[in-house]
């Protein structure tokens, strides 16, 4: 509530003249947003223009924005329509036959020291991987849930769908997460859930 | 009907009314695959809270910062007028509007041979005179130009 109130305090000052604290702004949810538009281009690079994109949008738009929901939630929908904007030009200019987008490059588990935080890290590496090769909405909305602190309701208003609707393709996104899972770790899925 | 692990992760999210999570508790308790299950997605929910966001590089805010400020500074659209203005307006027409209803209603002979036929015998002429033609046609053109100037900025926005 206090981060909400005090992004609302950025706002009004940016809107008063003070625009040098946008940059407070962007070093706050910088990391969420490179994260959610990662999910969608799956490279850093790309991921990265379409974070940049989407904060001069946001900042342009920074007049309009009614303050009756949370500022983040408005920020990751432009996240979205940007990121889903990139993806549709990507696929428009590299439409290859063999497009191997969405198929899975497992990490040899081998690579890993056995030591417990090299495990807990290899988890979270197969669990991102896992996460990366879901499709992008999957990927967005598992994304949204668990980094974002958003809402269903909140996460219909980013991703311009109703709550119920979230709600359903969440629970496919981890059904698919877990097979992923499974299909990346084999044997070792049992060690990791 | 749901599936078992649909039910599981409602649980999970804390999804379930009482009744539905107190029979839910009991199937994970007596049920082999409930309970494995459970354990399962548990580990899996515990994972994906944990998971952390990715950093951009150093540069990104500066970046950011450098496009920013070749951009026209926000302004809020948003006017904020007080209520007690608005309801001061809208009294006084309230007011104005029943004391001259009130005062018509007051000043009718409701009977049939006393309606008359407004005379609408204006002379026109008489107003439209070749300076009212101007400031017709003047303030026309400031509208095409403010209408003019919407259109334009509607596009750019597009663009």
């Amino acid at each position: 509530m206090q981060q909400q109130e005090t992004d609302l305090a950025l706002i009004t000052a940016v809107l008063n003249g003070n625009t040098a604290v946008y940059s407070e702004l962007v070093k706050r949810h910088q990391r969420f947003v490179f994260t959610l538009a990662l999910r969608f281009t799956k490279n850093r690079e790309d991921a990265e223009e379409v974070a940049q994109d989407c904060f001069v949008k946001a900042y342009r738009a920074l007049g309009t924005f009614r303050q009756t929901s949370k500022f983040s939630t408005w920020l990751y929908s432009i996240t979205y329509t940007s990121a889903m904007s990139a993806l549709r030009k990507k696929r428009l200019t590299t439409i290859s036959l063999d497009d191997d987008e969405y198929t899975v490059q497992p990490v040899s588990p081998s690579s890993y020291s056995d030591t417990d935080t090299i495990e807990k890290k290899s988890a979270y590496v197969y669990l991102n991987q896992a996460i990366d090769s879901l499709l992008p909405d999957d990927a967005a909305i598992i994304t949204l849930f668990y980094k974002g602190e958003q809402s269903l309701e909140e996460i219909g208003k980013v991703l311009f769908m109703e709550p119920n609707t979230v709600k359903v393709k969440l629970h496919r996104a981890r059904v698919r997460l877990k097979e992923k899972l499974q299909y990346l770790l084999k044997d070792e899925v049992k060690e990791l859930i | 009907m749901k599936t078992i692990e649909e039910q599981i992760w409602n649980y999970i999210d804390g999804n379930l009314t009482i009744e539905e999570k107190k029979a839910i508790e009991e199937k994970i308790a007596a049920n082999k695959t409930y309970s494995n299950l459970y354990k399962e997605l548990s580990a899996v929910n515990l994972h994906l809270t944990k998971l952390e966001t990715d950093m951009p590089s150093m540069a990104f805010n500066r970046k950011v910062m450098d496009l920013v400020d070749l951009e026209i500074a926000p302004v809020s659209l948003k006017t904020k007028v007080d209520q007690r203005i608005i309801y001061g307006v809208a009294s006084f027409f309230i007011l104005t509007l029943s004391a001259i209803l009130i005062y018509a209603v007051s000043q009718t002979h409701f009977s049939a041979s006393a309606i008359k036929v407004p005379d609408l015998n204006i002379d026109f002429s008489r107003y439209l005179t070749p300076m009212f033609i101007k400031i017709f046609l003047f303030t026309d053109l400031i509208l095409g130009f403010i209408y003019l100037d919407g259109f334009l900025r509607r596009k750019k926005d597009i663009k």
